[in-house]
């Protein structure tokens, strides 16, 4: 529960021809993410951008044909839904001619229903037309012009009706100038203008017209005759087009009846596929008849993984294991497995970072801190349980979240029996421990001697993190190491021998002075300017050090604040309510008790993470581990995609 | 925020490659090559550079160029920021022509795929799902619902009239810059005379080798070369463009250029001079607003285009010495000579 499970590099050697099935084997087994055999060798593998796509080895053939499939499936299924197919536990992945022809059958599948759709698209943008043409019909008689003559081919004018672009008439207009041409513009639809041009015959502008997006309108005879003749071309015009739209739309259904069948074969041939295409996306090696895959898993599954891979190629496959080494285990993937009580938690942590490999994973203290935080901070019997009443009710919003919500009501309550708090009102029941208005002072020193208590904490667990790395100066020499520790708990001692608790002035001024010179001297050394600029960098990080941890222990009074600022809100409240009728004052106090919770509640629950995040995770926590992704037999991991 | 970018900028001119950097590398052994690069900063282009296609040099370098903007996008907002990620989309427009232009030969997805220019963050193409589209058709379709949809259908319009895979990137490119000189507009007031020339002399760069290439090597008309200019407020004023596309020869173009263009370009008779000379005169433009204390962003955009050019300098070295050329012709290509 406070690290990751242990791993294991596992390489898998397999016959070429057996290499679907074996990556099937490890997506059903579900605990072995592949990674790249020769990861960590070139620094371009590690940048954001992809600079290769190999396409030339066997497997990357495979990978290409299930993508090109892939793609052509997904468009198939916006088109028909279709059900996600249930996988048989014996059903073997395609090899790659078989997978090949499946793509095949998928293209032409898709050329005929992108036929059909493309046929709808053209009849979408003719009815358009269509539409604009009517109502610009209307206003053609407003040019006054003969058209019959204009267009008659022996005019010495070109002159040609059609629509442009909005944006682009004004640029037309110009250029169309300086070809002799003039452009009148006599309606608009939308983003399309309706216009005249007139020039020279003979005059070459077709290829500025095809550049501006310029559209003929095609204006059949039927409309340079009598105005009812026109009306009925564009009526019967426009019920050709729905009937056509019709008759796609049964064809596009048509298709769905006769491919139906095949698009769900295919879907199963890809869900079989996918764990290979994926595998190879990594890296797959392969020497001769031999494909070798490479990838991190969990030690706790290693025997039953050999177990099923003996079971299923007796005995055709080799495998090699061994444990992380130390220079690869930033790369390791961290697989961290909580009980239910806790998984609601875990994303308030992923929010700040995923633990690396072999470092202390956060997520129990996180959580047992942020409720202790919350609670402290605003401890209310009555508060709290409105809290964790409205987390229940609207449990099915917030998922799994809603249990966080129902904890930090409880922690509410359990401090406000505490505080002797219920709605505000501190004469209801006496509090168990002190009441924060009236002990402010003992308060403050409790919440920095917590804070204090964090503090010594997350020098541990930064200790142990660098440790686990094999950062053994950072751990014993660096400000958030066992020396800076060193200082801390001397700093602590003198600061409790001045208010009089202690007497030990002496001794801990030592051990802080002594704390402090390791700090700087690991700084010095780690330091690889010259000397000058050394000795400022030294002095200038010593000094931080200790700003720093005092900042940070300070920052914990923030706890007694807002408890203080809670007692505060609930007297704002009861003043206001105070000389008002019974019903009145009834509803103030509501109104009141509705405000502190949703403003202060929300500002509490803010200033905890902070506290965590900020005070805790940045002294211990890198937050930038490797996420464990496992081939698995369905869903759309896609590792493969580039983003 | 300006001295954060102040200081940035400073730090990041470092590592611009001087003229007696690009002699080393040209005068290298072939087995100093990755070592000299790596000593310049320039480890991403040593790995394996002798067996390095075009395409992956110009990954790598586009990889370090979106890098570095990426940090000096940190403390941007507002309209600067909005500049500099357009700025950046001229990287995607150029994968949207790839395939464009792989699709009409029905070019295989994974081949296509390899010779895209990943953006990573600044992304806004789904380059998987456009590669494995069937044909032009459907990759209009799926354009024109996307980020690029004002440009793409633009282009797409005079694509189906003509047929002309030079109509569909004319208008590609000048829809995109057309659109940069409208967000360089919005950044003119606050960022002062020296932004406005640094783009003056890009955009009147772009209009004046575009007018000469479509008027004298394309013979297009001059209604149809005005058309395909990009509409600035530069020195080339689009009345001056319109006077210069109905010009007789490329003498006659240059003579009509205001004094400042022409004094630049006099005895220039081809093309390929023009570009360079107009080039050199962007870059001086640009190293000399890095030099002084000007407007952070400015200088941020100074030192990108210097950047840009002088890692495609490297890159014209490398690919010289594969192909085995004179030292004295890589020189030359590279600007160095």
């Amino acid at each position: 529960m406070f690290r990751a499970a242990p791993m294991v590099r596992v390489t898998l050697w397999f016959l070429a021809s057996e290499s679907q099935d074996a990556a099937l084997l490890l997506a059903r087994h579900g605990e072995f993410a592949p990674v790249s055999p020769d990861e960590g060798g070139d620094e371009s593998t590690h940048h954001e951008y992809p600079t290769e796509y190999p396409t030339h080895h066997p497997v990357m053939s495979y990978r290409e044909a299930f993508l090109e499939a892939e793609s052509r499936l997904r468009k198939l299924q916006e088109l028909v839904k279709e059900p996600d197919p249930v996988v048989p536990d014996d059903a073997m992945a395609p090899a790659l001619t078989g997978l090949q022809g499946t793509n095949e059958r998928l293209k032409h599948v898709w050329l005929a229903f992108s036929e059909t759709v493309e046929t709808l698209t053209k009849i979408s943008e003719e009815q358009r037309n269509l539409r604009a043409l009517q109502e610009s019909f209307a206003r053609l008689h407003g040019l006054n012009l003969d058209l019959s003559q204009l267009f008659h081919p022996d005019s010495l004018l070109n002159v040609r009706i059609g629509s442009v672009p909005v944006g682009n008439l004004p640029r037309l207009k110009e250029a169309m100038a300086l070809g002799g041409y003039v452009l009148a513009e006599f309606d608009r639809s939308g983003e399309q203008v309706f216009a005249v041009i007139v020039g020279p015959r003979g005059s070459d502008v077709a290829g500025l017209l095809s550049q501006s997006g310029w559209r003929d309108m095609n204006i059949p005879d039927a409309l340079r005759t009598r105005p009812e003749e026109a009306r009925r071309y564009l009526d019967e015009r426009s019920a050709t087009l729905a009937s056509q739209w019709q008759q796609a739309q049964v064809l596009l259904a048509a298709q769905h009846q006769r491919y139906g069948e095949r698009i769900r074969e295919a879907a199963m041939q890809l869900v079989l596929a996918r764990p290979l295409a994926e595998a190879a996306h990594t890296g797959v090696g392969q020497r001769g008849q031999l494909v070798r895959l490479t990838g991190w898993m969990p030690k706790s599954g290693l025997n039953a993984l050999q177990t099923a891979l003996a079971t299923r190629f007796h005995g055709r496959f080799l495998s090699e294991v061994r444990a992380p080494q130390a220079d690869e285990r930033a790369k390791v993937p961290s697989l961290l497995r909580y009980p239910r009580w806790l998984q609601p938690f875990a994303p308030l942590v992923r929010s700040y970072g995923l633990p690396r490999y072999g470092e202390f994973d956060p997520t129990l203290p996180f959580a047992a801190g942020y409720l202790l935080l919350f609670g402290a901070m605003f401890g209310d019997v009555g508060q709290g349980a409105v809290i964790l009443l409205m987390a229940l009710l609207l449990g099915h919003r917030l998922g799994r979240m809603c249990w966080v919500g129902v904890a930090a009501g409880a922690a509410s309550m359990g401090f406000g029996v505490a505080y002797g708090s219920v709605f505000g009102h501190e004469d209801v029941i006496a509090p168990l421990w002190l009441s924060p208005m009236h002990a402010p002072t003992h308060l403050l020193t409790v919440a920095i001697g917590l804070g204090a208590v964090f503090l010594v904490l997350t020098f541990v667990v930064n200790i142990h993190n660098r440790l686990a790395q094999g950062q053994r100066a950072a751990a014993l020499g660096a400000a958030g190491g066992l020396a800076g520790l060193v200082f801390y708990l001397g700093a602590l001692g003198w600061i409790a021998s001045l208010a009089g608790w202690v007497d030990w002035a002496f001794p801990a001024s030592v051990l802080s002075a002594t704390g402090l010179c390791f700090v700087a001297l690991h700084v010095g050394m780690e330091s690889r300017s010259p000397w000058g600029e050394r000795l400022l960098v030294t002095a200038i990080e010593t000094l931080e050090t200790g700003i720093n941890l005092f900042a940070n222990t300070l920052s914990f009074m923030r706890v007694a604040a807002f408890s203080l600022n809670h007692v505060a809100l609930s007297l704002a409240v009861f003043a206001l309510a105070q000389g008002l009728g019974p019903t009145t004052q009834l509803l103030t106090e509501v109104l009141g008790n509705i405000v502190v919770i949703v403003l202060e509640g929300g500002i509490v629950a803010i200033q905890a993470m902070r506290l965590m995040y900020y005070e805790g995770f940045s002294r211990f926590f890198s937050g930038d581990g490797v996420a464990f992704k496992p081939l698995v037999l369905s869903g759309r991991a896609c590792l493969f995609r580039q983003d | 925020m300006s001295a954060y970018l102040n200081a940035r900028v400073s730090l990041l001119r470092a590592r611009l490659w001087q003229r007696l950097d690009f002699i080393r590398l040209l005068d290298a052994a072939d087995g100093d090559v990755a070592g000299v690069l790596s000593e310049q900063g320039l480890p991403q282009l040593a790995s394996g550079y002798l067996g390095q296609d075009a395409h992956s040099l110009e990954q790598r370098i586009v990889a370090r160029v979106l890098d570095e903007t990426r940090v000096l996008l940190r403390p941007l907002e507002g309209v600067a920021r909005a500049f500099l990620l357009y700025w950046t989309q001229r990287f995607e427009i150029s994968n949207l022509k790839t395939l464009l232009r792989g699709k009409m030969i029905a070019e295989r997805p994974a081949l296509l795929l390899a010779r895209l220019t990943p953006m990573g963050s600044f992304a806004r193409l789904d380059g998987e799902a456009m590669a494995h589209v069937e044909d032009l058709a459907e990759l209009f379709r799926y354009l024109e619902t996307g980020s690029y949809a004002a440009i793409v259908r633009q282009a797409r319009l005079a694509f189906e009239e003509s047929h002309d895979p030079f109509l569909l990137d004319a208008a590609l490119d000048r829809a995109y810059y057309e659109g940069l000189a409208r967000h360089a507009k919005a950044l003119e007031a606050e960022q002062g005379t020296d932004f406005a020339r640094l783009m003056g002399s890009y955009i009147d760069r772009i209009n004046l080798v575009w007018l000469l290439r479509y008027r004298f090597n394309y013979n297009l008309p001059p209604a149809q070369v005005f058309y395909l200019l990009v509409n600035a407020h530069y020195g080339l004023s689009l009345s001056l463009l319109k006077n210069l596309a109905t010009k007789a020869d490329i003498a006659a173009v240059l003579s009509a250029l205001p004094d400042s263009l022409r004094t630049v370009l006099a005895d220039a008779t081809e093309i390929s001079e023009v570009a360079r000379r107009l080039e050199q005169r962007r870059l001086l433009l640009a190293e000399h607003i890095l030099r002084k204390s000007g407007p952070a962003f400015t200088r941020a955009f100074a030192y990108l285009m210097l950047r840009e050019r002088r890692l495609r300098d490297v890159r014209a070295i490398l690919r010289g010495r594969q192909l085995r050329l004179s030292s004295r012709a890589i020189a030359h290509v590279a600007g160095v000579a």
